[in-house]
């Protein structure tokens, strides 16, 4: 019984110590790519980490968002599907945030924000449903249609009077406190969602094998539907807190929201797929970010090494499971 | 240190798995050229793990191997089949919207280098050999198991194998097909090969093989000279303790009518009408068996009665309401139970053992419509574990990581205590060793003597025949035979399944 209860609990960690086994194999790609381009490996790692967790604050406010882009593309991944479309639904729910608030004030904009996401995942699980298109490919082209449909919206219709390239600001900023609690709030929301409800289950089955699902008695369209639309909520809500506690605004060319989407795909694998490591992965991803800036300013090194980090932390963490695949499928 | 008849020697094999799973502890084996050797044991005895170890799958964690004389330390499948290992596996690895031919080509050229046309040319003439008609164009998606294996044996023929090692290969054969699968072991080991033939089935065992080596719970019991051994001995020396070799029922009181089929069409995955006006009743507190050549309509027939398969025309009745058009979930809560010939349909492999225990239940487990009851989940999936005796570490373990015999009495075990009124059973006992089979079998005849409808589709004729209170026979899509099952011999039933007779029935 001892013996078991040590094993139950080792199973539980050892996730966590191959996250920690990737976050070392990250930096120690960092080291290596910057002695390779002539910078003193030591300097600029411990400047990434160092400048990265310097600001707390910062730090939080920018992992908010990613956190939940993180969540938007884990939910559909559950059931098996890419929500590559984040970065769209991102852009959605952040114009609709900032229309809503020059109507009415907060926290109005933020509820109706993720309505808008919901509607772009709706439509992913629609066309896949009964269409047959894979969401891949759908997401794809709905994030340039939709990066280009906000960006005139913007400039045609909530433009700031002065600074003609950008929307108008929304009415208040949240702080980095307030993100925080709206960010745990979700991750338990969507952690109870997966574990404890009879959707996040179906969602699970689906993930494991869709002929289960139709075998338990549930439908792959209607999981398919609810897992896109939920993940468009969430998504939604990612591009509206972008705004609410980073941008304060966007711009035409969607600076303060693109690339929320991809990164979302990184902090979500990252943090191994469960909700409970979107937030953990979210702020790690965005210290590299943050100190990867730094690391331009200060040493004229490329802000990519932060990316190279982030990369090699990826690849470490799919590594087993690639290899694991291929030597099960390929071969024998 | 290994004389050059021991083709594989194999010396204090240990096997801990990751999660702390001793699956071997201290097993040795050997097997000569040219003889079939048969590797018997239970459900988790380890055989599959034992037989992964040689193929270089996993590694032991302690351990010596030799082939051919020469200590091997494979550290992929790919440096045995090099070294002459193949194994064809209870799950086939080939790839579905690939042909036969696209499939050969891929295993064979990740070993060596090789056109197309070569791989081709090899494989028509080795089928030849063999007597297989090969449809080589074909999706494997689109064969029945039984021309799966085959593409399997010839993967490994091919690739030029001395040691060809079947996990299970005739769990998902029908018994014309294991009988085929035999008289090509028989020639190939006449030829010198070496087979090593993972099996539960005693009689198998002792029908086919030249040695037997037996497997407990991760230790050897012994190898012995097949010829020498009685099948009462092998049985007692696999389980530890004498066991009943058969069941039979009671008397039946057959009820109203439970399942009706009428004249139902049913098509496959790729368009083809499989089932062609099959009609058939099962009444209450009665076993309906039906036997026939896999591939001929039994699974359509079966999912389309469950609700996971549209019927093109004809009529589904359960309990009485017409449920054609209904959905499995509404079909469950009329009180039918399915359960599936495959276990990727029937449990959900990434998941763990509570998650699975209330697959098809869900709504029993569940408070204020979504909030799924874990606690009592959890008891119940203990109340399975513990009735039907799945070896498992704790309830939280993936299904994935249970031996194929523990996951299938896990599926079976969640259908059965269901106590459902109306249960279709496709294949309930396969991969299960002997004991448990049994097991499986008292618990049908229970569930009928309590009053509820079995419809049994089995390739074991033998199980087919001591449980079915009326026996139809399925081919080409129709039932061509009723009866009670006295009436019929093995050869008659050969000869029905076979499409040879017509009992010109209906
Ligand atoms: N990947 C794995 N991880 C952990 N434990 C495993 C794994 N594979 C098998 N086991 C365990 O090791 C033991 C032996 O399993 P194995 O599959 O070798 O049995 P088997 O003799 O082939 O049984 P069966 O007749 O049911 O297929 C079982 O207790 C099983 O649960
Ligand atoms: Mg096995």
């Amino acid at each position: 019984m001892m013996l078991a209860m040590g094993e139950s609990g080792l199973r539980k960690v050892y996730p966590v110590l191959e996250s920690l086994a990737a976050l070392i194999a990250g930096i120690i790609g960092g080291f290596i790519v910057s002695a390779v381009l002539g910078y003193d490996p030591f300097a600029s790692i411990s400047l990434i980490l160092l400048s990265g967790f310097g600001n707390i604050e910062y730090l939080l406010s920018i992992s908010v968002p990613l956190t939940l882009s993180a969540l938007a593309f884990i939910v559909p991944l559950r059931a098996g599907l890419f929500n590559i479309g984040v970065e769209g639904q991102a852009y959605v729910g952040a114009l609709a945030a900032v229309y809503v608030s020059s109507l009415t004030g907060f926290p109005l904009p933020i509820i109706l924000a993720p309505l808008a996401g919901a509607l772009i995942g709706f439509l992913i699980g629609v066309l896949r449903v009964y269409r047959g298109v894979n969401e891949v490919v759908s997401s794809i082209m709905l994030n340039w249609t939709l990066f280009y449909t906000v960006s005139f919206t913007i400039s045609r219709y909530l433009r700031d009077p002065v600074i003609v390239h950008q929307s108008v600001r929304v009415d208040r900023m949240l702080s980095a406190l307030e993100a925080l609690l709206i960010a745990l709030a979700i991750t338990i929301a969507v952690h109870t969602i997966l574990y404890r409800t009879t959707l996040g289950y179906y969602i699970r089955v689906m993930g494991s094998s869709p002929e289960a699902l139709k075998y338990s008695g549930s439908s792959e369209s209607r999981v398919t539907l609810t897992a896109m639309s939920l993940g468009g909520v969430l998504g939604g809500l990612a591009g509206a807190l972008q705004v609410y506690t980073v941008s304060g605004f966007i711009d035409v060319t969607m600076s303060a929201v693109f690339g929320i989407g991809f990164m979302g795909i990184a902090a979500g694998l990252i943090g191994r797929a469960t909700a409970v490591g979107a937030l953990p992965a979210s702020i790690l991803i965005s210290a590299l970010i943050i100190g990867g800036h730094k690391l331009e300013l200060v040493l004229g090194a490329p802000p990519e090494l932060a990316d190279v980090m982030i990369g090699v932390m990826m690849l470490a963490l799919s590594a087993p499971y690639a290899l694991r695949l291929l030597s099960s499928k390929v071969l024998g | 240190m290994s004389s050059r008849e021991h083709v594989v020697l194999m010396k204090g094999i240990v096997k801990v798995y990751p999660d702390g799973t001793q699956a071997l502890k201290g097993v040795d084996f050997e097997a000569s050229e040219g003889e079939i050797h048969a590797l018997l044991g239970e459900n988790g005895a380890g055989k599959t793990t034992l037989m992964r170890i040689l193929y270089g799958e996993i590694r032991p964690t302690k351990g010596e191997i030799y082939v051919f004389g020469e200590k091997a330390d494979f550290k992929s499948p790919r440096e045995a089949l090099r070294s002459g290992i193949a194994m064809v596996y209870q799950q086939f690895s080939l790839i579905p919207s690939l042909t036969v031919a696209e499939n050969i080509y891929l295993a064979l050229s990740s070993v060596r280098r090789i056109s197309p046309a070569e791989v081709r040319a090899r494989a028509e003439e080795l089928s030849r050999k063999l007597g297989w008609s090969m449809p080589f164009d074909y999706p494997i998606e689109s064969l029945p198991v039984g021309l799966r294996q085959r593409v399997e044996v010839l993967k490994a023929l091919l690739a030029g194998s001395k040691v060809l090692i079947l996990d299970e290969p005739t769990s998902v054969l029908t018994p014309l097909e294991v009988e085929e699968l035999f008289k090509v072991l028989k020639s190939l080991r006449d030829e010198g090969m070496t087979i090593i033939l993972i099996t539960h089935k005693i009689r198998e065992a002792k029908r086919v093989s030249d040695r037997v080596t037996i497997l407990r719970r991760g230790l050897k019991v012994g190898t012995f000279k097949t010829a020498e051994i009685s099948e009462p001995s092998l049985a007692r020396l696999m389980i530890g303790e004498e066991i009943e070799l058969t069941v039979k029922g009671g008397i039946p009181k057959p009820g109203a009518q439970a399942l009706v089929v009428e004249k139902l069409k049913v098509k496959d995955d790729m368009g083809v009408l499989r089932v062609k006006e099959a009609t058939l009743t099962v009444k209450y507190g009665e076993i309906v068996g039906i036997a026939g050549v896999q591939g001929n309509g039994q699974r359509e027939l079966v999912e389309a009665i469950a609700g996971l398969r549209p019927a093109i025309a004809g009529r589904i009745l359960i309990d009485g309401v017409d449920a054609t058009r209904l959905t499995a979930s509404k079909r469950g809560k009329l009180g039918l139970s399915y359960i599936p010939e495959s276990k990727l349909v029937g449990l959900a492999l990434e998941m763990n053992i509570v998650e699975n225990s209330i697959m098809t239940l869900l709504s029993r487990f569940t408070r204020r419509l979504v909030d799924v009851d874990w606690g009592k989940a959890r008891d119940n999936a203990g109340d399975i574990v513990r009735d039907f005796g799945v070896v498992c570490r704790s309830l939280d373990d993936t299904v994935k990581s249970l031996s194929g015999g523990n996951q299938q009495k896990l599926m079976v075990g969640r259908e059965i205590r269901r106590r459902p009124k109306i249960l279709v059973a496709h294949e309930p006992t396969q991969g299960l060793d002997v004991a448990t089979a049994n097991m499986v079998r008292r618990r049908m005849l229970n569930l009928r003597d309590e009053g509820s409808a079995i419809l049994l589709v089995s390739s074991d004729l033998e199980e087919l025949l001591s449980l079915s209170d009326r026996l139809l026979v399925i081919y080409d899509g129709r039932i061509v035979s009723e009866g009670r099952p006295e009436d019929y011999t093995l050869e008659k039933l050969g000869l029905l399944m076979g499409g040879v007779i017509d009992a010109s029935y209906g």
